[in-house]
């Protein structure tokens, strides 16, 4: 046994010591009060002191006060002002410093000043008297049969009938909340369109011939508000044209190298954008889905079960990559009405 | 002046008391005695975090716009300036920079928010361990149970509010799992979010269930869960006095109240520190949301994590046939998991009384040691629960320690399902010992520190019988009790008093020891 435990089982010198009568096999019964602390009603000078720290205690509340109004009126404040950064740390200080005191003080004068003592209360037996139950059971059922349901089977079930049918109440009003819309279309489109032009992150438009081999570049269609959709986020790689494997049909989808995925995760929709140039492999920060850009975004691991969709691109006449149209399957998260054609078409 | 007030607080109370009769309610409200123990105060930490919540959140929604209105920043965050954000990122900004203590109070609320839902997590596991949940306390239990999700749906929603790039990012993801639901999916987000993601009216509707519905169903259980314990009166443990028919404790009034307020304010103090010098949530550093960002290393607040570890580690399963594609490998992390997990712990209570047939009345508390299958499936629940947890982070672990990230995913997820099992067999294995320990020091009594020889040269140490006020918190059974009854008188032999364990579970060394034989010892030494 380890010393603590022997300390533990020493009895302390100020524990008021407990007496059990003896009581064979059954519970020990208390028959002395037993104080959880020493009692200082008969020790005035300990007592005082007690008193003294109890105050001096709620007294350090009214210090903490202070320095929190202070601190509200007078600390810096705006951003980029000399110091403003102390200036919540300060309202901490000085509010744990009031609060602190306040219950500090509270804990200590009730461990101290008063008087606190072991106390033996019964409980209450929590069922009711048999008797209560069955005449409760009795006056239900007298007032049921009293209301006549039990005999009038039109009014049963009219009533249930009609009670019932108040619940189909809030199904339209629920309905309201969204708009009647076909989902599978709604969530098939995107805002890309044929001859639509890849916006960077500032709109501009971007050219063959901007990106190094290696380099990535996040891109949007060339729609009014195109760079707040939420579904039409897309990303431009570089690489080696060699290094790029896709399949006949899609041959035409890249150009020189260049392929555009849709960066919403299949998983979950979080942005795919960490791009790693050795592997060509992209990853999902979230729940780490890593798809191999070189080979049309195949899963490569984590929880999501579909490429990512690739955008088919070309080159303008000015240079500048469009869209040949928008995305062939919906892109994101998977959905029940989607059609599971859409992935048989790529092999995925 | 003493007389003065005196006089006031008593006219007080009789202009009271005429009216509503409350004295006599008052009285025995004031006499009611409270058993103590450390362990009672966390549901009280998880009910004083609760009141900063209430305190703090009232004092953001004076300043708080729930809206997702596109805007510039114009404020005093520079770094900002003429970005275009919603009102509700664009709010959190000006709570965070032109509210003066406006900061203050976002990160007390945030920090009260993480310690009211660890609070329940505690206590919840407090009263699973000591079997307080048992008849008649089903009913508070099943309480407690809808409190933790709801502390989970508040906090989410919470989170989700300031429209950060986290928190948007943390939105999309709620969306795609209520798309995922086969069948009704589609019009399940399309109705929550008011149309494909974003939709433009989450943040509308979020708020209000913030700071309106969640909370005031919280407020409502709360009080019905504290009514039960009055109503009912608190478990104790077992002690000397103690039994299923009182309580041994306490009065109410005046000093357990005082403990109790100074505790609250001890709670209080707590977080302010917190919400002054540790920075939590952070929102002007991860910029306001666009769907097209996420920071590396999202994390959600601690008590979604599981959600998001059980995500990381499920199987990329789907399923695409007959014109629909399902999605287990979203909902069986996300859905499937939390309500079995949930429907398991709300049932617990009548399982065990089915499986035990255990159909009496407990006020005593169970020792955890005394109950090693409870135990054993307790810990087995915890671990299954920290491996999700630790998966919810496998992205940082693997950066920390340079680790692939594959490899930690592989292995959590073998782990998931090895090691739980693992730790109940251990923890019931250390029950057991436990218990033969207690039946130890009941039997040999206390080591004394005393060598003595004896003729034959051998050296015993001798023992002291255990202090009667602690023999009786080991008496948690009627073997026990009936031990206890002879372990003084020395006439009779006791009966092995430890549960009998098999195989695995057999003690080392074989069979209990038995008690020694202090007559024959007397004898040599005489």
């Amino acid at each position: 046994m380890s010393d603590s435990i022997r300390d533990r089982l020493k009895p302390a010198e100020d524990t008021p010591e407990v007496h059990h009568a003896e009581h064979p096999a059954g519970d020990p019964v208390v028959s002395t009060h037993h104080a959880y602390h020493p009692d200082l009603r008969n020790d005035p000078k300990r007592a005082k002191r007690a008193e003294i720290a109890v105050s001096a205690l709620f007294l350090l509340a009214v210090v903490g006060v202070i320095g929190f109004v202070v601190t509200y009126i007078a600390a810096p404040f705006n951003f980029g002002t000399a110091n403003y950064q102390t200036f919540t740390p300060l309202l901490g200080i000085f509010m744990t410093l009031a609060l602190t005191g306040i219950g500090s003080g509270a804990v200590l004068w009730a461990k101290t000043l008063m008087v606190d003592e072991e106390t033996v209360q019964e409980r209450h037996h929590l069922a009711s008297d048999p008797k209560d139950r069955a005449e409760t059971v009795e006056i239900l059922k007298e007032g049921f049969e009293e209301s006549g349901l039990p005999r009038r089977s039109l009014l049963r079930n009219s009533i249930l009938l009609g009670a019932g049918s108040l619940a189909v109440l809030p199904v339209p009003l629920l309905f309201g909340l969204g708009r009647f819309q076909h989902k599978e279309a709604v969530l098939s489109k995107t805002g890309w369109k044929a001859g639509s032009r890849l916006l960077d992150e500032l709109g501009r438009p971007v050219k063959l011939g901007d990106l190094e081999v290696g380099g990535v570049k996040s891109v949007f269609p060339d729609v009014p508000g195109g760079r707040r959709m939420a579904d039409s986020a897309a990303l431009l790689i570089r690489m080696l044209p060699e290094d790029l494997h896709t399949s006949p049909s899609r041959k035409d989808w890249v150009q020189e190298g260049h392929i555009v995925y849709s960066v919403i995760c299949t998983h979950l929709g979080c942005p795919v954008k960490l791009y790693e140039q050795q592997t060509h492999h992209l990853f999902c920060p979230c729940h780490q889905s890593t798809f191999d850009a070189a080979n049309e975004a195949k899963v490569l691991f984590g929880p999501a079960a579909r490429n990512l969709p690739q955008l088919a691109i070309s080159v303008d006449a000015d240079g500048y990559f469009v869209a040949q149209g928008d995305f062939t399957e919906p892109v994101g998260p998977s959905f029940w009405e989607r059609k599971p054609s859409y992935s048989d078409k790529v092999g995925a | 002046m003493a007389t003065l007030v005196e006089k006031g607080a008593s006219g007080a109370a009789t202009w009271v008391d005429d009216r509503l009769g409350s004295s006599n309610f008052i009285k025995r409200s004031l006499n009611k005695v409270f058993p103590d123990h450390w362990s009672f105060m966390l549901g009280e930490i998880a009910l004083y975090s609760f009141i900063v919540l209430l305190l703090s959140g009232t004092y953001l929604t004076l300043f708080f716009e729930g809206s997702s209105r596109e805007v510039i920043y114009n404020g005093a965050y520079t770094p900002l300036k003429g970005i275009p954000m919603s009102a509700a990122y664009e709010s959190t900004l000006r709570i965070s920079f032109e509210v003066r203590g406006g900061l203050f109070m976002r990160q007390i609320h945030h920090w009260a928010a993480l310690l009211f839902m660890a609070a329940i997590v505690v206590h919840l596991m407090r009263v699973f361990f000591t079997g307080a949940f048992r008849k008649p306390r089903e009913l508070n239990w099943l309480i407690g149970v809808g409190l933790l999700v709801l502390g989970i749906v508040e906090g989410f929603a919470g989170y989700s509010l300031p429209d950060d790039l986290l928190s948007g990012t943390g939105l999309r993801i709620a969306y795609s799992i209520a798309l995922s639901v086969p069948v009704l999916g589609t019009w399940v987000s399309f109705l929550v979010f008011g149309g494909e993601y974003p939709g433009g009216s989450i943040i509308e509707r979020l708020y209000p269930i913030h700071i309106l519905l969640v909370p005031g169903i919280i407020l409502a259980l709360i009080t019905f869960h504290m009514m039960l314990i009055w109503y009912q009166k608190h478990t104790q443990f077992a002690g000397p006095g103690r039994t299923e028919n009182n309580v041994v404790g306490s009065k109410i009034y005046p000093a357990y109240a005082a403990k109790a307020g100074g505790f609250f304010f001890l709670v209080f103090a707590v977080m302010a520190a917190l919400g002054g010098l540790a920075q939590i949530n952070p929102i002007w550093l991860y910029g306001p949301y666009d769907p097209s960002q996420v920071s590396a290393g999202s994390q959600p607040d601690w008590y979604v994590g599981f959600l998001d570890g059980s995500t990381r580690l499920m199987p990329n399963w789907e399923l695409r046939t007959l014109g629909h594609t399902f999605s287990p490998n979203v909902l069986i992390p996300t859905q499937v998991l939390p309500g079995v997990l949930f429907g398991l712990l709300a049932l617990y209570p009548f399982i065990e009384a089915k499986l035990t047939g255990d159909r009496a009345y407990h006020n005593l508390l169970d020792r955890p040691r005394d109950k090693p299958v409870r135990t054993g499936l307790g810990v087995m629940s915890i671990t299954f629960y920290l491996i999700l947890l630790v998966a919810g982070g496998n992205d940082i672990i693997a950066s920390i320690f340079h680790l692939s990230i594959n490899e930690i995913t592989y292995t959590l997820r073998a782990a998931l399902f090895i090691v739980p099992p693992l730790a109940y067999l251990a923890t019931k294995r250390l029950c057991i010992s436990l218990q033969q320990a207690d039946v130890h020091l009941l039997h040999h009594g206390v080591e004394s520190g005393t060598i003595r020889r004896l003729p034959s040269g051998e050296f015993v140490e001798e023992t002291v019988p255990l202090p009667s006020q602690y023999s009786v918190l080991l008496a948690t059974t009627p073997e026990r009790k009936e031990l206890i009854a002879h372990a003084h008188t020395e006439d009779s032999e006791p009966k092995a008093v430890a549960a009998k364990p098999r195989g695995f579970f057999r003690p080392r060394g074989g069979v209990v020891e038995p008690p020694p034989d202090h007559k024959e010892l007397e004898r040599t030494v005489d």
